[in-house]
């Protein structure tokens, strides 16, 4: 709709100029040059409309469009250049063709009416083009209030153009003269608010001065080139004087225009340099500060970081300096080499009288004795903290050579500069911490599921032997084992293991242990001989680092006896006749030793079971479990609770010593898994305990000598 | 979390290195960054004071499983002294004493160095 009218606007603009053209052309064909005053009016009105509408038809044509001030120029250049060729051309055909043209004006034949015409057509939209071009260069980056201005100045342009007609009567001519030398006046106080001149760049500064001499100087020609001697002149002016009379002000306005541009270019190009960094300071943080949210890796975040304080600064060389560990290094340098980065932080960092600081400063390399190694020769550098949480995590140094120095404004714009990199590198740090964080807390879910899984999952229920497990994992997968192992002859097998460190790598090596177990429990009865086996097949798998502590037992129903061998694993407790023995069998932990020690070391005793004795496994997680002082459990307190409860049933006891142990810690986080299991023979016993040593010549033999618990 | 440093010094041919605080998974690696320091500097004789020492996890402990093999094969080894009852009793109950030589003090370790030295020449 809105299009739609536009078009039907200019259509009707085109169409009033094409009518009214059409119009000037008969009436020229009628009465070219008549010396009636009404004539003369006639005349100049229609050539006015004629030239209006053709400024309103460019107009629209001209304001849908964007110009740079630069471009606008170039054009004006160009027009005026055109008018100066025509002008040169006409001055010398017009007079070959028609003779004396003041002449020829008196008594004009018809082919010298249809040239004037065009020739006047085309000088007018030359002239109205220019116009338009200079409306638009005038309201460029001009703020509304100034168009009153260039609007009174366009009315006395006109006024002073129609009121030339008056020259028909010389002795009215003050009145044109007057309005001549007002618009004069205003021409030069419009060409002084130019505005757009200080958003240009130093380098169209340096092409607008040379630019401006030469406009200028044609304008001025063009000028001077419209006297009443002058062929194209006259042949204007006697088209229409008034048109001739705008030309010539069109022509002074250039002139002016063009003189102050000069002037007012010259005045900006000390600037130019300190504006143009201004501009791309600002550009530049505009840019990186879009960046930011954006790149998330550190490595490429410095990078960058480096390659924008370069076109902040102007400086030749710029780097970060990272603290590792305490330890600070030049990292992402740019135009500079490693090497140079390396000995200027050796500088200035390393220097013994160098104190951390949270505002930029500026070092000079004068007095840097190693400057000659540098391939460069770096003068100053200034250097700006990189902080996060008042933290001083690293510093950005820009450096320039020769004698250039930094000056207030540089360090303004690197401290403003800095303190955004810090924003940018603490959001790439918290993203990566907690990505890392994420994959961790994934980790331990699979952590926490394989124990799961590997666990039994229901405690083994007999005749003569009650049996209660708790399991609590950590936060952290602990690494703690046990498992049951149900025999047909009438045995029961039993482990207890702790897998050293935490997370899915003591997950896995759990469950290579269950493996591990799973058959040796099926193959080997005496728990020193299967520990002894375990241990010869971890070799095989486990690491230098880690080990498993363990414990394993096997309760004999028939015989009513328990065996034990223990590798390297907290004692089991033997809960008897109100007394809490530990039985401690020695041993080393499964992986700590894959030499004869292992197996020369390794102990088995036989305790016989009484009625209500109680067999307790548990992982250090119990002992060790820590209140909010980061005090333990200890020993004296879980030794207490089995006596106090030894009456109770295995599952009681179980819950009361988790109960004491959930009451003691509940200010502290869990570190270790828990686990405790706690065996109740429910039938008499007697102390016939055997015990099984090593030989030192690795042969087995019973030693029959009563163990001795405590 | 809870805090671990360590430090060393240098006593003839034997480096003594000494742990503070809470020595367990995640101050493990602090350690093992000792150690490799050392063996790069061809330094194989090490005597670990655990005076200041509160905490030892396992894996902690395993922090000298690891390197315990590359030192002995470089004729070195290393000796532990000054540990609580508390951070004995773990070591103890794994069998470290059967793998390697806990004293009382520093002394007593470096001697020890001493007089393997001697035996040598």
């Amino acid at each position: 709709m809105n299009l739609k009218s536009i078009r039907i606007k200019h259509n009707i603009k085109l169409q009033l100029f094409l009518i009214s053209a059409g119009l000037l052309f008969i009436y020229k064909m009628f009465f070219y040059a008549d010396e009636s005053f009404l004539l003369l009016i006639l005349n100049e009105i229609i050539v006015f409309s004629t030239v209006l509408f053709m400024v309103l038809y460019a107009n629209d044509l001209f304001s849908e469009k964007k110009f740079t001030p630069m471009s606008l120029v170039m054009n004006l250049g160009i027009l005026c250049a055109v008018i100066f060729l025509a002008v040169l051309f006409s001055d010398s055909l017009l007079p070959a063709l028609f003779g004396k043209i003041s002449d020829t004006l008196k008594n004009p034949d018809f082919f010298f009416k249809i040239i004037s015409f065009l020739y006047v057509l085309f000088f007018a939209a030359i002239v109205s083009q220019l116009f338009l071009i200079f409306k638009e260069l005038h309201f460029l980056k001009q703020k509304r209030s100034s168009s009153i201005y260039f609007t009174t100045m366009v009315w006395f342009f006109l006024f002073a153009s129609i009121t030339s007609v008056l020259d028909f009567f010389p002795e009215l001519s003050y009145i044109k003269n007057t309005f001549f030398i007002i618009s004069v006046i205003l021409i030069i106080f419009n060409s002084i608010k130019i505005s757009w001149i200080a958003f240009i760049t130093k380098k169209e500064k340096l092409s607008l001065l040379l630019l401006s001499v030469i406009i200028c100087t044609l304008f001025f020609v063009n000028l001077f080139g419209s006297s009443d001697e002058n062929s194209h002149y006259q042949v204007i002016s006697g088209f229409s004087t008034s048109l001739g009379e705008f030309y010539i002000i069109i022509m002074i306005y250039g002139a002016a225009y063009f003189a102050v541009l000069f002037f007012t270019t010259l005045f900006h190009i000390p600037t130019a340099e300190a504006f143009d960094r201004k501009a791309q300071e600002v550009s530049s943080l505009q840019y990186f500060s879009k960046l930011i949210t954006q790149v998330l890796d550190f490595n490429e975040l410095t990078e960058t970081i480096t390659e924008i304080a370069l076109k902040v600064s102007n400086a030749d060389a710029a780097w970060i300096v990272w603290k590792y560990e305490r330890v600070l290094k030049p990292i992402a340098h740019r135009n500079i080499g490693y090497l140079d980065a390396e000995l200027i932080n050796d500088y200035i960092f390393r220097n013994k009288s160098f104190v951390e600081t949270s505002s930029s400063f500026i070092q000079s390399l004068e007095k840097f004795e190693k400057r000659s190694q540098l391939n460069e020769p770096y003068s100053k550098v200034l250097v700006a903290p990189i902080e996060t949480h008042n933290e001083i995590r690293g510093y950005l140094a820009i450096t320039k050579k020769g004698d250039f120095i930094f000056d207030d404004e540089d360090k303004s714009a690197i401290d403003t500069f800095s303190d955004y990199a810090s924003v940018a590198i603490e959001n790439a740090r918290l993203l990566e911490e907690s990505i890392e964080k994420e994959r961790l807390e994934k980790e331990l879910d699979v952590a926490r599921e394989i124990q799961r899984k590997i666990l039994p999952s229901k405690d083994p229920v007999y005749e003569k032997l009650s049996v209660s497990s708790v399991f609590i994992p950590a936060f952290e997968v602990g690494g703690d084992y046990y498992d049951f192992f149900e025999m047909e002859d009438n045995k029961f097998g039993f482990i207890i293991a702790d897998v050293s460190g935490k997370g899915i790598s003591a997950a896995f090596i759990m469950a290579e242990v269950k493996g591990i177990f799973e058959s040796l429990s099926k193959i080997i009865e005496s728990p020193r001989e299967i520990l002894i086996k375990a241990n010869q097949i971890l070799k095989r798998s486990l690491d230098r680092k880690n080990f498993v502590s363990a414990a394993y037992g096997l309760i004999n129903f028939k015989r009513e006896v328990i065996s034990i061998a223990r590798a390297g694993h907290c004692p089991l407790l033997l809960v008897r006749d109100g007394k809490v023995d530990n039985i401690r069998p020695k041993g080393i932990g499964l992986g700590l030793n894959y030499g004869d020690q292992f197996q020369l070391t390794l102990e088995e005793i036989e305790l016989d079971l009484r009625d209500n004795d109680m067999i307790v496994l548990y992982t250090d997680g119990i002992t060790e479990a820590k209140n909010i002082d980061m005090e333990d459990f200890g020993e004296t307190k879980f030794e207490k609770i089995l006596l106090d409860n030894s009456e109770k049933s295995a599952d009681e006891i179980s819950n009361e010593v988790i109960k004491e142990i959930t009451q003691f810690s509940k200010h502290n986080i869990q570190h270790d898994d828990i686990t405790l299991v706690i065996l109740k023979w429910k039938q008499k016993l007697k102390i016939v305990s055997l015990g099984k040593a090593p030989s030192l010549d690795g042969m087995e033999r019973k030693n029959g000598r009563i163990q001795h618990l405590s | 979390m809870a805090e671990f440093s360590t430090s060393v010094k240098d006593q003839g041919d034997v480096s003594l290195l000494y742990l503070n605080g809470y020595l367990d998974a995640h101050t493990a690696s602090i350690l093992e960054n000792n150690f490799s320091d050392l063996i790069a500097k061809d330094k194989f004789k090490i005597v670990v004071n655990f005076k200041d020492l509160v905490y030892i996890s396992s894996a902690g402990l395993g922090v000298f499983m690891a390197f315990i093999e590359k030192i002995r094969e470089n004729n070195g080894d290393i000796k532990l002294t000054s540990m609580s009852d508390k951070v004995y009793n773990i070591f103890d109950l794994l069998g470290f004493p059967l793998l390697y030589e806990i004293y009382k003090s520093e002394d007593e370790a470096v001697k020890k160095f001493e007089e393997t030295n001697k035996l040598e020449k």
